[in-house]
């Protein structure tokens, strides 16, 4: 098959964030210092390589940057100035807008002013939409009971729909992943059984993170970890016990006990990670795109709205409490509508699933490269070049 | 007539293309000067209508290399029904090279080419008489070579060196790339000749503290550093290095191997006699309290422990800076683990180590553990009956081609790499030798072959600069990308060698200042001209040889030096040299340039 080149694949990648990849000469030294190229996942050489050759569906249907947990010993090594691990970071963004059917993260990646734009529409229109139910079937000065603002009955039927539509599109652009990655290659085979053999992976690696551990410093991956179990832990609590988080003013400790936890964690990790973006800790946070700002100061935006409407509600001022909810569903929904499937939320799934799928193309390759030992091709020695 | 002038900014960042733009306008009969910025692309139909409204008859192109421009501007002068030929270049790279008062030499380009009279014509450097001694600084091979020339020509020549002995790094070497002659054969002969040359002044252990004077006529202060041995007297007979207690690392093994503070560099040093070191001497360093010990021995008596530091002047014509090289310092750089693994060693230090007059002897040996009774430590020694490595990883561009260090390409190290692996191979029964190397500049006569043959020689040759060696109970690893087998690769090794880099010699700057002589960016000195005038400086009667001009091999060194020994002769038997080319005099290049333009 014939193999097109798309000679300006590197101006399109700088659109999202790489900047110097012309600059890579290919001495290998990132390829050697990262603690997770191993074969057959060789990076971030290899990337820079099929960038700048220009080769996009063999980019589409690469696993390695999401296998790159960007600690940046590779940019910081690279003789070159080439920023390797900002090109790989670039790259997760540039995939995350291939495997959107919708073209909405292509939009959003490379025009912020139309990502700010979008959210404050959805906000406006949430405000709107909850505002306008809340005055008809409910008092804005009562928080919970029959004539709440906002009963939590309703709001549980739309979290619903809203989580299914927005599993339904990661759904889709996971299955376009999937094709990409390893459904429309031709050079190696996935037996069935591999998919039940390796699927335990997805779930090890959505919870621990472990392979972020293996990356030179530990703090990075603790944050990250904090967030997305805080994370998790609200979601729960939200999906499934609405009702007794809201119902007040008691505190029902056994749901309260882990939103309180699962609110610290969320609020501590973001402004760790603001933090560190604002003062550049480390490579990783040395170039931040604009998206990875709208992420954080959403994120803590709805976090602290939550946490405000909570404690009004507590403290007995229900006319604040229903304002402070109103404006935190008004920083929820965007967030969740815009970022999980088109934004940076996304890599919730993609994450695993690109550790999958590396299992399940390095098996593969394994089995070719067995069969052809087999037959006489191929030298297990170095080659003497 | 009308003259139209149009500057390119592709030239030096030194030249102020403003202040060249605003002379440019005050030109008699120049009507229109533009700018045009870094990097255009005149397009030949605007500029034909432009010349067409101006009605201009000239045009002159400013620019570092304006010929790229220049078809444009002829197919426009065309277009506009002009004389095509009425294109004029102001090239200021070729007429300028770098070095100070960039802009005034543009202006006065600039001037010329207005006026249609060839700059070179015009910006004649005055000639001043020549004194017939030559300074060569450096008693490398490069000095060495240029003295030779030189003095076996019948003139005199001063060689100032700051180590004890004659040979340069060459006479550290044990073969030479890519033909594997033993570098001693080629260079003793030399070195023995400017030993007993009797036009040569041979001024060993000796510094240049402080250069006046013009071109043909310049007055060198040379410190002569107190040797504490008569070298008339000293027949080399080693008593007093016997006798001498103290020890410290030899500068001339890079380290690997001890020598006394009363030393001979090396065995064939030149000239062939004993020195004191002061700074490691307990008699000097005690002022005078303590030891002794070698006078007290000495034979012939020619130790003189309380010999202070001369001076000498001399007078001299022109001046040969042939200061050579040092080597980056390789504990800079991290991840190679040069300076903390034993057996992590610089290229220099195996020079050393395979050298057959080395401190093992030419064996190839890994450090091994011993105590040491004195000092009452372990400590990592080189012994000639040590444990040959099983496996040695050499690795390329260590510091070279990387912006955190130097940016240029060391240009010896991919050839010294692979001699080392055919050193390795030859020396050691079964051994593995892994090359990691970005590209491999094989660029000289000979040398690709030489690649080919070391690669046929069962080296494993891995394209992909490794970025670590770790150390694991006991065991170096090296790990590196195979790019041509597209794998991650790590090789337990035994031995590791660095090539590191080369970077100009301590004390260039100083050097440059005291002569007015640019240097480069990276500190190495400047030509006159990369390609016409690769020898010459902007300092009329100042010439460079060999690596302190740029990082340079052997024979490109040698045939540099013989092409300024034939540059020094030329002014010598003209009995004139050229002044300073750094000042272009304005007002006297705009007044030449009008006398000619009216003949």
């Amino acid at each position: 098959m014939a193999i097109r080149v798309n000679p300006k694949l590197i101006e399109d990648i700088e659109q999202y964030g790489a900047e110097e990849v012309s600059n890579c000469y290919h001495c290998g030294n990132c390829s050697a210092v990262c603690p997770h190229s191993a074969d057959p996942f060789i990076f971030p050489r290899r990337s820079m390589r099929t960038l700048q050759m220009g080769l996009e569906s063999k980019l589409r249907s690469s696993l390695e940057p999401w296998l790159c947990y960007y600690c940046g010993q590779c940019s910081e090594q690279c003789p070159r100035e080439a920023e390797p691990g900002e090109t790989m970071m670039s790259l997760r963004r540039w995939l995350t807008s291939r495997y959107d059917f919708t073209a909405i993260s292509h939009l959003f990646y490379r025009s912020w002013k139309a990502e700010v734009v979008a959210i404050v529409a959805m906000a406006l229109l949430t405000g709107l939409g909850f505002a306008l139910y809340g005055f008809s079937s409910g008092d804005i000065n009562t928080y919970d009971g029959p004539t709440a603002f906002l009963q939590s009955p309703a709001v549980h039927v739309f979290d619903w729909t809203m989580a299914g539509v927005l599993t339904l599109l990661l759904l889709v652009n996971s299955a376009r992943m999937w094709w990409f990655t390893v459904g429309s290659r031709t050079d190696i085979r996935v037996p069935l059984l591999s998919y039940v053999k390796r699927a335990v992976s997805l779930p090890s690696h959505f919870f621990t993170q472990k392979r972020y551990a293996q990356c030179g410093e530990k703090g990075p991956w603790l944050v990250h970890l904090v967030l997305m179990l805080s994370y998790v832990m609200m979601f729960t609590l939200i999906m499934f016990f609405l009702h007794e988080v809201q119902a007040g003013p008691g505190i029902n400790w056994n749901v309260h006990a882990f939103g309180y936890i699962a609110s610290v964690g969320l609020i501590g990790a973001t402004v760790v990670m603001l933090r560190g973006r604002l003062k550049k800790s480390r490579p990783g946070n040395k170039h931040s795109h604009e998206t990875d700002w709208i992420f954080l100061v959403l994120l803590l935006y709805v976090a602290v709205t939550g946490v405000t409407q909570h404690v009004l509600h507590r403290t007995g001022f229900d006319l604040a409490a229903n304002i402070a909810y109103l404006a935190h569903m008004m920083g929820v929904v965007p967030m969740l509508v815009l970022e999980v499937p088109f934004g940076k939320w996304s890599h919730l799934a993609y994450r695993p699933l690109a550790m999958f799928f590396s299992e399940l193309v390095a098996d593969a390759l394994r089995e070719n490269a067995r069969v052809t030992t087999q037959v006489g091709i191929g030298s297990p020695q170095p080659a003497r070049v | 007539m009308k003259i139209g002038v149009f500057l390119c900014h592709s030239g030096p960042d030194s030249i102020n293309y403003e202040s060249v733009a605003n002379y440019a306008r005050n030109l008699p009969e120049v009507d229109l000067v533009r700018d045009i910025g870094p990097r255009p692309k005149p397009d030949p139909n605007l500029l034909a209508e432009e010349i067409r409204v101006r009605q201009l008859d000239r045009i002159v192109l400013g620019a570092s290399s304006p010929g790229r421009l220049k078809p444009a501007f002829t197919r426009a002068m065309a277009l506009a029904g002009r004389d095509p030929t009425e294109v004029r270049l102001a090239s200021f790279r070729e007429h300028g090279g770098g070095g100070a008062n960039l802009t005034e030499r543009a202006k006065a380009i600039v001037a010329c080419a207005s006026r249609g009279v060839p700059f070179s014509l015009a910006a004649v450097t005055e000639l001043m008489p020549v004194n017939h001694a030559t300074l060569i600084v450096g008693a490398g091979v490069g000095g060495i070579q240029a003295a030779l020339e030189i003095a076996d020509a019948g003139e005199k020549v001063y060689l100032v060196e700051r180590t004890g002995t004659i040979g340069g790094h060459m006479a550290m070497f044990d073969k030479t790339f890519p033909t594997l002659d033993c570098a001693a054969c080629i260079l003793t002969p030399k070195m023995v000749a400017v030993g007993q040359h009797e036009s040569i002044e041979l001024l060993t252990y000796s510094e240049v503290q402080q250069i006046t004077g013009e071109p043909g006529a310049y007055k060198a202060t040379i410190l002569k550093k107190a040797r504490r041995v008569d070298p008339k007297a000293c027949v080399s007979c080693g008593v007093c290095a016997e006798v001498c207690p103290t020890r410290v690392p030899s500068e001339f093994d890079c380290g690997i191997a001890e020598r006394r503070a009363v030393y001979m560099p090396f065995p064939q040093a030149v000239p062939n006699v004993f020195l004191v070191d002061e700074a490691s001497c307990t008699y000097v360093q005690s002022g005078g309290k303590k030891c002794g010990a070698c006078a007290k021995k000495c034979p012939k008596g020619c130790i003189n422990l309380d010999e202070a530091d001369g001076t000498i002047e001399v007078e001299v014509g022109n001046v040969i800076l042939a200061t050579g090289y040092d080597v980056l310092d390789a504990r800079r750089i991290e991840g190679y683990g040069c300076g903390k693994l034993p057996n992590v060693l610089t290229s220099l230090e195996f020079e050393r180590l395979t050298n057959a007059s080395g401190p093992t002897g030419g064996r190839i040996v890994m450090k091994t553990k011993q105590y040491n009774k004195r000092r009452k430590v372990d400590e990592w020694v080189l012994s000639a009956d040590g444990e040959p490595p099983r496996s040695v990883a050499i690795i390329h561009c260590v510091g070279s081609r990387d912006s955190r260090y130097n940016a240029y390409c060391s240009r010896v190290c991919c050839m010294y790499s692979l001699k080392f692996a055919h050193l390795v191979k030859e020396k050691i029964e079964g051994a593995e030798c892994y090359e990691f190397y970005i590209d491999m500049r094989a660029f000289g006569k000979g040398y690709e072959e030489f690649a080919e043959r070391i690669k046929s020689e069962g080296a494993f040759v891995v394209r992909g600069r490794t970025a670590t060696v770790t150390e694991r109970d006991g065991q170096m690893y090296v790990k590196g990308e195979d790019m041509l087998r597209d794998s991650v690769v790590e090789f337990p090794v035994d031995m590791v060698i660095l090539a590191i880099g080369l970077v100009p010699a301590t004390g260039t700057r100083e050097l440059a200042a005291m002569l007015r002589v640019p240097v480069e960016h990276d500190g190495w000195f400047q030509e006159l001209n990369y390609n016409g005038d690769p020898t010459e400086t902007e300092r009329g009667g100042v010439f460079v040889a060999g690596a302190c001009h740029a990082p340079k091999d052997i024979p490109d060194t040698v045939a540099q030096a013989s092409a300024v020994a034939a540059g020094v002769l030329k002014s010598i038997s003209r009995g004139k040299t050229v002044s300073s080319r750094a000042d272009v005099n304005l007002s006297s290049v705009e007044a030449r340039a009008k006398t000619l333009q009216v003949q």
